[in-house]
């Protein structure tokens, strides 16, 4: 386990110092409309863009509001100090205008060589399944242009076969929450799965494979109160779940953009047989991307949560979003109801993009555990 | 010894308290003492003194069952367990009086509000935390600007005659705003009425937050607060029930209270 969290130690780590000296492509991206498989062409690799440790964001103040999102400021903070050196190019979401925000700040202060911003539909509908593969193919063009990188259907069916391989790893390790005892923690899970995040999928995979081996020979991960899920926004700390866990709720399902549901759900094959990859990567990122963003998509979000809830026998959920958070802080308030509704006890933490108050954290937790009656 | 007693220890921010059940859940003795910077020794010293009240009970040692609650909880060795301040605010405060449906917990240095369930148990809370404005250690320092103790400053806005606003959201600068507003010779009584509002309003927003359902109460050492209660019932609109006991040893009470039950059942 702990080379998951050394790997996390820095936004670039030593997988991705490797790939580089190997001479392939980082690219950075930092919002799951952003199909990582597309970024797997050729010598190119996704990294997700993170801010590890960060203790301030004192210059990206300078130019970002208080009242943009700590994740938005940190990543320009990390921006400016020059902790993203390595990665050659951006693609972008403006996801929300947070993003937006940050986005517009990167481009004039750093002047990257290479940054593009994916322009994804709200709603789905075959019209912007249309679209939003006409965003992927401008893409593809540019990076082929700029990069020298073969963006052909072969090549981008080669990076779809890679990525499931990698997506049905993940996903036979996170079954292994849903039974009665659980082999993982999910501080575990979350290392593992930040790190496949931030690295080379070729390169962390038989990492990835050992760790899988290991923990299939575990009995269990100890003694836990409750059962939860944690639900939300960007949550790249593993710590956060650390504390959760240390109150004795034993985190067993997530939904949040990095997280494994549906985040890694693998590609339809099916689907990929039409012939057209690209067109299939933008179906699957609908399909995978439970975000707050989406017009009219509210009842999925709300039934993959409940689903979930029934499948890997929770017994609450956690609420967790960055202050100012607008798309998390209004979706919230819906879902919290919807969720009582169902009898299912809903905890909401309000957060920082980094782990702070961890005191306050643990009381709010154990009294949610307790108000359970566990 | 032949009777069995059980502690409740709240090691909060700036003091340690400690309540003391005898088998049939009578309050025989209680203490509040300052925190030391270790959590632990606040919590001995808090359980010594309460303890030593009792003829055949000595050491905290005999205590049948210890549950440690507050900030400092997990620090306190010894106790059988530890339970989160939010839940045992709601079952010391449901022991006094079941009536009691929402509490507003105004500590040191946080604020909660707490709805309880018809059992004891916790129905929803929310907690302000981030900011030090409407906390026990705002109206210490604000008390300190009025060369009062806060005694002195409880009372004092009971005689104004109208209210001042305080408009700073932030207890740092909101001191340099009750400076101001003193040298500018405005009635004492009134700049207090001022900051008692501010802070009825965050308790208020608090209160919102998890449905207010009457009865209301308030616990914690600024429930003491005589001004402060009066702001708050008007700001609410209802009467602040009174405890029978007082209202800073809640959370330990609570505390006690778990422990003797979970003593009892597990004997």
């Amino acid at each position: 386990m702990n080379i998951f969290q050394e790997l996390l130690e820095s936004p670039q780590n030593e997988l991705v110092e490797q790939a580089v000296s190997d001479g392939r492509i980082p690219i950075g991206y930092s919002c799951s409309f952003v199909p990582e498989a597309f970024l797997m062409t050729d010598k190119l690799f996704p990294v997700r863009l993170h801010a590890p440790g960060i203790a301030g964001t004192e210059i990206a103040d300078i130019y970002l509001s208080n009242f943009i999102c700590t994740y938005a400021r940190s990543l320009l903070e990390f921006a400016i100090d020059d902790r993203f050196d390595l990665i050659q190019g951006w693609v972008f979401v403006p996801s929300c205008n947070h993003m937006q925000r940050l986005i517009d700040n990167l481009e004039y202060l750093q002047k990257p060589a290479f940054s593009h911003v994916l322009d994804v539909p709200r709603k789905v509908t075959e019209a912007t399944i249309a679209w939003q593969a006409e965003e992927l193919r401008m893409l593809a063009a540019r990076l082929s242009d700029h990069f020298g990188v073969d963006m052909s259907d072969a090549a981008l069916n080669k990076a779809i076969a890679e990525w499931n391989t990698f997506a049905e790893v993940i996903q036979s390790i996170g079954d292994l929450r849903k039974r009665a005892v659980p082999l993982i923690t999910g501080t575990e899970f979350h290392k593992l799965i930040m790190a496949s995040l931030a690295s080379p999928k070729n390169l962390i995979l038989p990492k990835v494979l050992d760790f899988r081996k290991e923990i299939e020979q575990r009995a269990a991960v100890g003694d836990f109160r409750a059962r939860l899920m944690v639900v939300g926004s960007h949550l790249h700390d593993p710590d956060f779940i650390r504390v959760i866990e240390s109150q004795g709720g034993l985190v067993v399902a997530d939904l949040f953009c990095t997280g494994s549901i549906p985040g890694f759900t693998p590609i339809e094959i099916e689907t990929k047989k039409n012939g057209d990859p690209i067109k299939t990567l933008a179906e699957h990122t609908f399909k995978k991307t439970l975000c707050p963003r989406m017009m009219e998509d509210f009842d999925r979000r709300l039934k993959t949560i409940i689903d979930t809830v029934k499948e890997y026998q929770v017994d609450g959920v956690v609420i967790e979003i960055i202050k100012f958070c607008d798309l998390w802080g209004v979706d919230s308030m819906p879902l919290v109801d919807a969720l009582r509704k169902e009898g299912i006890p809903v905890l909401k933490l309000e957060r920082e993009y980094s782990l702070g108050g961890e005191g306050q954290l643990r009381t709010r937790v154990q009294a949610f555990i307790e108000s359970m009656g566990k | 010894m032949t009777r069995k007693y059980f502690g409740g220890c709240d090691v909060g921010s700036t003091t340690g308290k400690a309540v003391i059940l005898d088998e049939n859940g009578t309050i025989v003795s209680t203490s509040i003492v300052p925190s030391e910077i270790d959590p632990e020794i606040t919590s001995v010293k808090a359980l010594e003194q309460a303890c030593g009240q009792i003829a055949d009970l000595g050491s905290y040692k005999n205590l049948a069952r210890i549950v440690g609650t507050g900030y400092g909880r997990n620090e306190v060795a010894f106790a059988n367990e530890n339970v989160s301040e939010i839940s045992c605010h709601a079952m010391g405060t449901f022991f006094c009086n079941p009536d009691i449906k929402t509490i507003v917990d105004i500590g040191g240095q946080d604020v909660k509000t707490i709805a309880i369930a018809d059992d004891g148990s916790v129905l929803e809370f929310a907690m302000n935390d981030k900011c030090a404005a409407g906390t026990g250690r705002f109206l210490e320092a604000m008390s300190r600007i009025f060369r009062m103790d806060l005694d002195q400053f409880s009372l004092l806005s009971l005689n104004a005659k109208k209210i001042i606003p305080v408009t700073a959201q932030c207890s740092v600068f909101a001191e340099s705003e009750v400076i101001s507003l003193l040298a500018k010779k405005n009635p004492p009584e009134d700049v207090a009425a001022g900051i008692k509002t501010a802070v009825s309003k965050r308790c208020f927003s608090l209160l919102k937050r998890i449905g207010m359902r009457p009865l209301v109460t308030v616990t914690g050492g600024c429930a003491k607060n005589q001004g402060l209660i009066k702001s708050l019932s008007k700001k609410i609109n209802m009467d602040v029930t009174a405890l029978p006991v007082d209202p800073q040893i809640i959370g330990a009470l609570g505390a006690a209270v778990f422990a003797r039950r979970n003593g009892q059942r597990s004997a």
